[in-house]
């Protein structure tokens, strides 16, 4: 009887903090620290039973429809595409969803095409793509309506390596640098944390252990790195990924 | 402009059922052989049990072929308006497109209400093969329909039956699997409205019951319409009937399943297969 039964897994608590806009902002923590929970609030998925969360000065409860205008939500691994349609006919349904008309909405894939380099691609059927562009098809959905914030989780979990570093730059590059759109990501990738965000929320049992630049967290803890500093905040036996 | 993106949506989702349809031409034409089968077993099956006591008893005229085949036919809009809105909902689950849609402009009535078009289209059409079937081979005769009047007590049906569907998926959002409400109501309404005999026939009790559900009014409109070719003011009892299922159901059915919504999202199971 879950759904009507009392709630009892407190998954995050007391959890505060703002990002500026323009900003990108790594969530790190081992897992079930609450960083995916965070993400799914933030994208309207998740109701929270107390507290208050805004995105672009929208509540996310109470003004849901207008937080879902601001936010691209996109999530490695669980893309959801139907396929059997192509790229570009999956793209226009969910461009049609976010209330694009016909032209603008064929308009923006192309251009996104261009961006994320799938003019090759778009007219197959999204059951022949691999891995890597199925995820680029993943942003490009969460891109489509222009969105002012970005949330992603492990944007780069299934990528191999040279690809997740084209990801990590086009991130950094075009989304958020000439963009300027707000980065939110979830990652247990400490390089792609130091490399994309200027600064860092560490989540534990759902509540913020930390909550600044990479820098100042090595500073405040001593340590020579973003690594040892977790190390130090966290204890030694986090199972956050050190692969840096 | 709200009234315009809804109906672009709706077309959307359409236009996305049928290129998936597309991929499975062979299905439909399987479905139209299947359907003569059907129409021929209740052909031979209505020649077996027929007898002029039985023609006499049937309230709206014809024969028990006539009457069987517009009972089996339409009953398929209440059984498509129960699995509908549950298999949208599991299918967007299972093929993880839920997650993705429910962050987008799009509420998740519309994504519901676009994603049932495609199968009463289906349904319409899967009918008129019926009916087509029973009209070319079986003797099946349509000459004093009342169209406009059996379009409107299809329209009034499918009102009533979507309330019924929506309310039963509140359940499936909630629970995931099984879903009672389902089965007990297209139970009833198989038993108890009239499909394969009238309800005349019922006990008076369970008469009284039947009246208590939508496809009982459905199925009389319906078969008075094609069958007798009633005017308006004998098909009206029947319409206004199954609008005022609508217009009880309906709300009723929206606040159960923006309710069971709620508790999903506050749950987090809102995405859970």
């Amino acid at each position: 009887m879950q759904p009507v039964a009392r709630l009892t897994l407190r998954a995050l608590a007391g959890v505060s903090f703002s990002v500026e806009p323009g900003e990108a902002v790594a969530l790190i923590g081992e897992n079930g620290a609450g960083k995916s929970t965070l993400l799914r609030v933030l994208a309207t998925l998740i109701l929270p039973s107390r507290g208050q969360a805004e995105i672009s000065g929208c509540d996310v409860v109470s003004d849901g429809a207008g937080a879902r205008k601001q936010l691209g939500y996109y999530t490695s691994g669980n893309e959801g595409f139907y396929g059997r349609l192509t790229g570009r006919e999956n793209l226009r349904l969910f461009a049609t969803m976010n209330n694009l008309m016909r032209r603008e909405a064929l308009r923006r894939i192309d251009e996104l095409a261009e961006l994320l380099g799938m003019d090759e691609i778009l007219d197959r059927q999204s059951r022949t793509y691999s891995t890597g562009m199925l995820q680029r098809l993943g942003l490009a959905r969460s891109l489509l309506h222009a969105p002012a914030v970005l949330l992603l989780d492990e944007p780069t979990r299934s990528l191999d390596p040279v690809a997740a570093a084209e990801f990590r730059r086009f991130l950094k590059g075009d989304i958020v640098g000439r963009l300027g759109t707000t980065l939110l990501f979830a990652s247990h990738t400490l390089g792609e944390v130091e490399e994309m965000a200027s600064r860092v929320v560490l989540l534990a049992e759902g509540r913020i252990l930390a909550f600044d630049t990479p820098r100042n967290l090595c500073a405040q803890t001593g340590a020579a790195h973003l690594q040892g500093a977790l190390e130090r905040l966290t204890g030694p036996h986090s199972s956050t990924e050190r692969n840096r | 402009m709200n009234m315009h993106i809804t109906f672009e949506k709706l077309w959307a989702f359409f236009r996305r059922d049928l290129a998936i349809a597309r991929g499975y031409r062979s299905a439909f034409i399987l479905e139209v052989c299947e359907a003569l089968f059907g129409v021929a077993t209740f052909y031979y099956l209505s020649r077996f049990v027929e007898s002029p006591q039985l023609s006499s008893a049937l309230p709206q005229g014809g024969n028990y072929f006539a009457f069987a085949l517009i009972g089996f036919a339409f009953f398929d809009y209440l059984g498509v308006a129960f699995n509908a809105f549950d298999s949208s909902l599991e299918e967007a689950r299972q093929n993880r497109t839920l997650e993705a849609l429910l962050v987008t402009q799009t509420s998740l009535p519309v994504m519901l209400l676009g994603s049932v078009i495609y199968p009463f289209v289906l349904t319409s059409l899967r009918t008129v093969v019926y009916l087509g079937w029973g009209v070319l081979l079986f003797g099946f005769s349509v000459r004093s329909a009342n169209w406009i009047g059996a379009i409107l007590i299809l329209l009034a049906s499918i009102l009533a039956f979507a309330g019924l569907g929506i309310f039963s998926t509140s359940y499936t959002l909630l629970f995931k699997r099984g879903n009672p409400a389902k089965w007990i109501l297209l139970g009833l309404s198989g038993f108890l409205g009239g499909t394969m005999y009238p309800v005349s026939i019922l006990p008076k009790y369970l008469q009284d019951v039947a009246r208590l559900i939508p496809i009982t009014y459905s199925l009389e409109g319906m078969r008075s319409a094609l069958l007798a070719g009633a005017p308006f003011r004998l098909l009206w009892p029947s319409i206004i009937a199954l609008l005022i299922f609508a217009a009880v159901l309906l709300p009723v059915s929206f606040l159960t399943f923006a309710w069971a919504l709620r508790r999903t999202k506050i749950t987090g199971t809102l995405t859970h297969i």
